[in-house]
């Protein structure tokens, strides 16, 4: 395996293997930067930033759950549910709005709970319980919205409305809030025992089992830590537009995968991991609002979009395989 | 004398500061079994190679059915009816077996492909000269194992060219059970005069089903058996080793303590009953058996692998839990598996990793691992257990087998556990970090540990073991004391000497 290995053979291939995507950040950051000066001033980059808050957060999740080897196909839903929880409780009871965080939140775990008995208890395959839970959950939205009419609260308490638009010394709430998540789940997923323990079920489950790792429990505990994390996400849209909208948090499932497979393409190993998930979020984040600033047409912009984020994850995907055949 | 099916004669072969080969010789002749053994890296699968055409050697001759074939290339040798069944299957999961046996040389009639002109060749392939009754239609991915190599031999033979067939390692996937099917279908090669080439590191294969073996040590062949006795066993791991037999187990002066670890009345309802065994502290026990006596669904049990029925374990009088493996592991046993690469080492990760997968709680602070602490701990594992590359950042999958296995047992010193069952300790080990294991487990019986050993290799269990508990059937047949214990007499009663299977030797 070591034969070939390229050996004083400075070649492209090296250099792709171990920079590749970096380099296509710098680039496309690069022609953004050309096209419209705009995109490089700091209240743009601030904008990026914050455009990008909820995704960070819901891949955040995603990152734990591609961790444990399988994948969430309803983060949507525990956004949904932990914005809908939130603000049925302040408007329908009255409640104050640290109150409505937990409801919030507790409506979030529900969707963790559900895939979690789905996946251990009944041992239904991660991408099918989740895909179930996505349907049920969707449902369950347009009954209770009579069809899927948003419910606004134009009266929501302060304290509720700074989690998404206040600040502290000029930075938004939001992107402090997901600022915090990226560091908790860096010590938890990358630092801990805990964290090591989830990649090593996610990566061979019955070596793990024999290790003595108790599996069930680490996996139920990643689905209800997801869920929770993704209605964060939902506080923080609720927050923002003063309603709950049914089915919205679906718009961010593909960019989370996607976010979570970049950042696993950039780790040496090919491991989904927390900054690789922040660099990947940030990606996407920059080239949502470069193409806006270049002023593309809607549809135009969708495409490019599209196409941008295929090829980022070809060359993610391509860039692991050519590591892996070099044996490291 | 007939012709010899091919020849290799001195052949040298070179790589930047390694003589893989250093003038060896090998030679086969039809309708003859050969068996080629030696430890990693003693040139085995050089000299496959060479005789592939895949490499050129700087000396030697290479013929093949009595023609000299220079320079040797992987066309002129294919011509020649030279077929390699290769470790590795190469299958498409979701293809038939004629898609498979055909893939790459499919049959044409006027309509296109001859569908069912395949299929009844595959099928009658697979059952005149393979001996399987296999459907054509059936998808690879519905297979055993065994079924698998059999289509993968059909699609190197279905030409019906095939003079050599060499196959490498071709049961190392398989259970013991599945290995007869292989053995079957090469006896029945064997008898149409096709020269076999097997190459195996399991020596009871070799001694079974091969006519003549060749062993090859650091690049030569340092040994031929032109016949195979009840001792060849024995023979060939010295002439592999170079050193005879008694030094390559360790010596041992143990003394055995009192019955602690107490199995009793251990059932699944399916594959064992009632197995009830009392184990001495500082003792090496061993259980035998072969595939479906128990032996392997027993250790699972134990473990908390496999539902069991019924059945307590009790440590010094206590009742032991260990209903699941964390419980085991909890409780102090420790499993190392037979299946290393699928449960006992998570391959993508590093040695680090893996070695200190049961310990992190004792390096870390806060739920936080400490990574200093745990570099010092493993950099001390790596030492004494003498794992190379002493890498702790070495990804295990690129490890040699002996090496993958005492990373293993590293994560276990490092536990400090208590009760260690060892499932096949040494398979796929060479023979050199064999019989470092082998030392490795007689120190932890010395320091009093309590040591459970099962294996289906009679040399393994003779060299180590105090006392030997052979299952037949789901229970425990008999306990062979230490100065019983000998290998013709466990190999008798591990097969039930008088209902003894008949395998090889056929010809």
């Amino acid at each position: 395996m070591e034969h070939v290995s390229a050996k004083g053979n400075f070649n492209l291939r090296g250099i792709v293997v171990r920079f590749g995507f970096l380099i296509v950040f710098a680039l496309f950051f690069a022609f953004f930067a050309t096209w419209n000066p705009v995109f490089i001033s700091g209240n743009n980059l601030l904008n990026i930033v914050e455009g990008s808050a909820i995704l960070m957060i819901i891949a955040l999740g995603m990152t734990l759950i591609v961790a444990t080897g399988g994948i969430d196909l309803s983060v949507g839903i525990a956004l949904d549910f932990g914005a809908a929880f939130a603000v049925v409780a302040m408007k329908t009871y009255d409640m104050g709005w640290g109150s409505a965080v937990c409801a919030g939140l507790i409506g979030g775990s529900l969707v963790g709970l559900f895939n979690a008995a789905l996946v251990v208890g009944l041992r239904i395959s991660p991408f099918l319980a989740t895909l179930g839970t996505f349907f049920i959950g969707s449902s369950v939205q347009r009954i209770f919205t009579n069809g899927g009419g948003p419910i606004s609260h134009r009266r929501m308490p302060d304290g509720f409305r700074n989690i998404a638009q206040g600040d502290v010394f000029g930075i938004p709430s939001e992107v402090i809030l997901a600022a915090v998540l990226v560091v908790i789940y860096y010590l938890v997923l990358e630092r801990s025992v805990w964290g090591r323990r989830v990649h090593a079920m996610g990566m061979q489950r019955s070596a793990s089992i024999v290790a003595g790792i108790r599996v069930n429990r680490i996996l139920i505990a990643c689905f209800v830590f997801a869920s929770i994390t993704c209605a964060v996400g939902g506080l923080i849209s609720a927050a923002n537009i003063r309603m709950f909208t049914p089915l919205s948090g679906f718009s961010y499932l593909l960019d989370a995968i996607a976010a979570v497979f970049i950042g696993a393409a950039l780790h040496p190993r090919g491991r989904p991991n927390v900054l690789g998930t922040v660099a990947g979020v940030l990606f996407l984040g920059m080239v949502t609002n470069g193409l806006n600033l270049m002023g593309l047409n809607f549809n135009t912009k969708d495409a490019l979009s599209g196409i941008i984020l295929v090829s980022a994850l070809a060359l993610a995907v391509a860039q692991r395989n050519m590591r892996n055949a070099d044996g490291d | 004398m007939t012709e010899a099916a091919f020849r290799l004669r001195d052949i040298v072969q070179v790589f930047p500061g390694v003589r893989a080969l250093d003038g060896a010789n090998l030679t086969v002749h039809p309708g003859e079994v050969h068996g080629l053994v030696g430890e990693n890296g003693a040139g085995k699968s050089t000299i496959i190679k060479v005789l592939a055409g895949v490499y050129q050697p700087a000396e030697g001759h290479i013929d093949v059915g009595g023609t000299a074939i220079s320079p040797a290339t992987p066309e002129k040798i294919h011509a020649a009816g030279v077929r390699f069944i290769h470790q590795e299957l190469h299958l498409v999961p979701h293809f038939t077996v004629t898609e498979s046996v055909f893939m790459g040389q499919e049959l044409a009639g006027p309509m296109g492909l001859a569908t069912t002109r395949m299929r009844r060749a595959a099928e009658a392939f697979m059952r005149d000269q393979l001996g399987s009754a296999l459907p054509g239609n059936r998808l690879i991915r519905d297979l055993s194992p065994a079924e698998r190599k059999l289509v993968q031999v059909a699609r190197a033979l279905i030409d019906g060219e095939a003079r050599v067939v060499v196959f490498d390692e071709p049961t190392a996937p398989l259970a013991s059970e599945e290995v007869l099917k292989i053995m079957k279908a090469i006896e029945q090669l064997k008898s149409r005069g096709i020269a076999i080439l097997y190459v195996s590191h399991y020596l009871n294969e070799i001694t079974e089903l091969c006519d003549r073996v060749t062993v090859f040590r650091k690049g030569k062949d340092v040994a031929v058996f032109d016949e195979i006795t009840a001792d060849t066993g024995t023979e060939l791991v010295s002439a592999m080793i170079g050193r005879e037999l008694d030094a390559f187990f360790p010596a041992t002066s143990r003394q055995a303590g009192e019955v602690a670890l107490r199995l009793q009345g251990f059932s699944d309802g399916q594959t064992f009953e009632d197995v009830t065994l009392d184990i001495r502290r500082g003792e090496i026990f061993g259980i035998a058996g072969l595939i479906g006596s128990g032996r392997e669904e027993l250790v699972d049990a134990l473990y908390g692998l496999r539902r069991r029925a019924s059945g307590t374990l009790t440590l010094d009088g206590t009742v032991l839990d260990t209903q699941s493996a964390a419980n085991a592991v909890a409780n102090g046993m420790v499993l190392v598996p037979r299946d290393r690469r699928h449960d006992g080492l998570v391959l993508p990760m590093t040695v680090e990793e893996n070695a200190t997968l049961a310990t992190l709680d004792e390096s870390s602070s806060l739920g936080l691992i400490d990574r200093k602490r745990i570099r010092e701990v493993t950099q001390k594992l790596i030492g004494d257990l003498d794992i190379r590359p002493a890498n702790a950042r070495a990804v295990t999958r690129y490890l040699s087998g002996g090496n993958q296995q005492k990373v293993v047992l590293a994560r276990w010193l490092a536990k400090s556990a208590k009760i260690f069952i060892f499932d096949e300790p040494t398979v796929g080990v060479d023979v050199g970090a064999k019989s470092e294991i082998y030392q490795l487990i007689e120190n932890l019986a010395s320091e009093g540990a309590i040591i459970l050993m099962s294996s289906s290799d009679p040399i393994e269990l003779v060299g180590t073991c105090d006392r030997v508990a052979v299952m037949m059937r789901g229970e425990v047949r008999t306990i062979i004391e230490k100065d019983a214990l000998n290998v013709d007499h466990l190999v008798a009663m591990t097969t039930g000497a008088t209902d003894m299977p008949e395998v090889a030797h056929a010809g």
